[in-house]
């Protein structure tokens, strides 16, 4: 912050102003230039060079020529890939179904706990820290299909008729979302844990003297309080469900007969099986622009928004602030 | 139960309601879920550490005995010496120091710049980062598949530490943790001619252990059970990590002599001991970080 003095210096002349920008700034350019060499290298520049791929014509994995849109049709007109995108379709529906509600409930329950709630919480995340390819591993031989193994003894034990769990086409997607939900469904519980303790007592206090029972209360504070981190959560859960990879690779390869085929799985697929990079960078491309509108439409809903909640907690609300 | 039930004056039910016996039963009911939860949360891998103590036969024998007929503490040190598995776990640690140096110092400094420094034109810097937020690192595997072979980085870890110093989530973490550092302090620093790297590792660091802590952890679980690209990278056998071997192991069952299904639980259970080590020792910013939004891997 010295003045300059000595010499008059034309402060507007370009030079001058190149120099000051210059001097001001090249000390943080050069602390950002390794991360963003790192980012270059592992993030930028493979998915640049992935559309590029997935209009070229590949051999092996080089590109040798362009031609326009042949790997998308090539990909558009392969069953496995009309497979794949229906699978997506019930990971989603299942991963709903079985992951979506236990994790809400769960941690309603937590927050009502006042006995063991540190033993209930820990025990719920322990999966979570289980590494996600040990956990497949040891899920696919819970799921042995043989009728001698633990889970078909113990459907025999009940007088069901034992299944062929993973290779069943029927069941195939269903289970692995179960190993998924068994895994995830811990961290997300904290989520809503931590949510839920953020909420006002008094809301509660209010909503009492209001006469409300214990559903009203559970409707008209509670729900509305995290109607936001629900909705986020339900996106994420989404968008993470398009990138299930590791759990039908190791547990089915994708089976029987495309079955469990995921998106990510049939890219994998394409490149290290058939090594048709082109395909797979094609397939690549159509998941990313999904995953892209997806994640809009999540950094859209999770901006704060008013008049979400209901009008009964704005009521609540009201009588608080008074 | 009924003093401490007596106490709890927040939250949807309180003692208010607790007089009624009804909600008791209610309580009880909530007590019964999250004790069954758990139970499904542990049980699998209870099973696992069981039944990895069994003789291959006794996996799928008829009638099914839940506890293996012997239980014998050397069969976890026959299946060791017999892959030399001490190599593997070697290979795994030195894999996770260096992804998590690399992990702390990039995604630090980049974060340090985007909150601190913040010289002209870094908002497209981190624009761009943002928005490799989402998008899986899985998806572009083949280009970056390649672009490591033309570096002459196959059988290397270099790719796998480096690896984790782009990381667009470590980067959001330390750059709202370092925003809310005092500023007085920054400005201080500058006073005093004190460089923009040396206010970085003398002040910043030190002052910011808590998210460093987070980071790190975050990183050692997730280089730990890395797998795709360590299985890419990493051909030879005596440079392989633990999730790739026992992915190897697994995907070639059956062509390896006397190396059944028997033998890969029990390496399974090997590979799980270390990360409930892990788990014990931090469970409380292991769960606290999570609940503040690890809600993506």
């Amino acid at each position: 912050m010295k003045k300059a003095n000595a010499l008059p210096v034309d402060r507007s002349s370009l030079t001058y102003k190149a120099k000051r920008l210059f001097k001001r700034n090249w000390s943080g350019w050069l602390l950002m230039l390794p991360g963003l060499l790192l980012f270059l290298f592992f993030v930028w520049a493979p998915l640049a060079e992935n559309v590029l791929l997935s209009f070229s014509e590949t051999k092996g994995f080089e590109a040798v020529g362009f031609n326009h849109f042949a790997n998308y049709a090539q990909v558009f007109h392969d069953p496995m890939f009309t497979k794949a995108l229906v699978n997506t379709f019930k990971y989603i529906f299942w991963s709903i179904i079985i992951g979506f509600l236990v994790p809400i409930v769960l941690g309603l329950l937590l927050s009502e706990a006042v006995h063991c709630k540190s033993f209930f919480r820990l025990g719920i995340y322990f999966p979570s820290i289980v590494s996600g390819m040990a956990v497949v591993i040891m899920w696919s031989y819970l799921f042995d299909p043989n009728p001698g193994a633990v889970l078909n003894q113990l459907l025999t034990a009940l007088g069901l008729p034992v299944s062929k769990f993973l290779s069943d086409p029927d069941l195939t997607i269903p289970l692995i979302v179960v190993t998924m939900t068994w895994r995830g469904a811990g961290g997300t519980v904290l989520v809503y844990l931590s949510a839920l303790q953020n909420i006002d007592n008094s809301q509660y206090e209010a909503a009492r003297m209001d006469g409300a029972g214990a559903l009203a209360r559970i409707w008209h504070v509670t729900l509305p309080h995290i109607r936001s981190t629900i909705r986020m959560l339900f996106i994420l859960q989404i968008i993470s469900v398009f990138q299930v990879f590791y759990e039908p690779l190791v547990m089915t390869s994708g089976g029987p007969d495309g079955a469990s085929v995921s998106l990510l799985l049939l890219s994998y697929q394409y490149a290290f099986q058939s090594f048709d990079a082109g395909a797979s960078a094609a397939t690549g491309v159509i998941l990313a622009v999904i995953i892209i509108s997806l994640t809009i439409v999540y950094l859209r809903l999770s901006r704060p928004k008013k008049n979400t909640v209901s009008r009964k907690w704005r009521k609540y609300a009201k009588k608080t602030a008074q | 139960m009924q003093r401490r039930l007596r106490s709890k004056t927040s939250g949807i039910l309180t003692a208010a309601d607790y007089k009624k016996p009804g909600f008791r039963i209610v309580y009880s009911i909530i007590l019964l879920v999250l004790f069954v939860a758990v139970l499904t949360a542990l049980i699998p891998i209870l099973w696992l550490f069981i039944s990895s103590f069994k003789e291959a036969g006794e996996l799928t024998a008829t009638p099914y005995h839940l506890f293996p007929k012997v239980f014998d503490i050397g069969k976890l040190v026959e299946v060791w010496n017999m892959l030399n598995f001490w190599r593997y776990f070697l290979n795994t640690i030195i894999v996770v120091v260096g992804a998590v140096l690399c992990s702390v110092v990039f995604n630090g400094l980049l974060a340090y710049v985007f909150a601190i420094v913040k010289p002209k034109g870094y908002k497209i810097m981190f624009g761009l980062v943002m928005a490799s937020y989402m998008i899986p690192a899985l998806l572009s595997i083949v280009p970056l598949y390649r672009e490591i072979i033309n570096f002459g980085l196959i059988n290397s870890y270099v790719p796998l530490w480096f690896m984790f110093g782009a990381n667009a989530y470590y980067v959001i973490m330390f750059k709202n943790y370092f925003e809310s550092l005092p500023k007085a302090l920054f400005e201080a620093a500058e006073m005093d001619r004190c460089g923009k790297l040396r206010t970085f590792f003398r002040i910043v660091i030190p002052m910011s252990r808590p998210i460093i802590g987070v980071v790190a952890i975050f990183t050692m679980t997730a280089a730990w059970s890395d797998f795709l690209l360590p299985y890419l990278v990493l051909n030879d056998d005596s440079m392989m990590t633990v999730m790739v071997k026992i992915y190897n192991l697994q995907a070639t069952m059956g062509t390896v002599q006397g190396f059944g299904p028997d033998k890969l639980l029990m390496l399974l259970t090997i590979s799980i001991i270390p990360q409930i080590f892990i788990f014990a020792l931090f469970q409380r910013q292991i769960t606290g970080s999570a609940a503040a939004g690890a809600v993506k891997e």
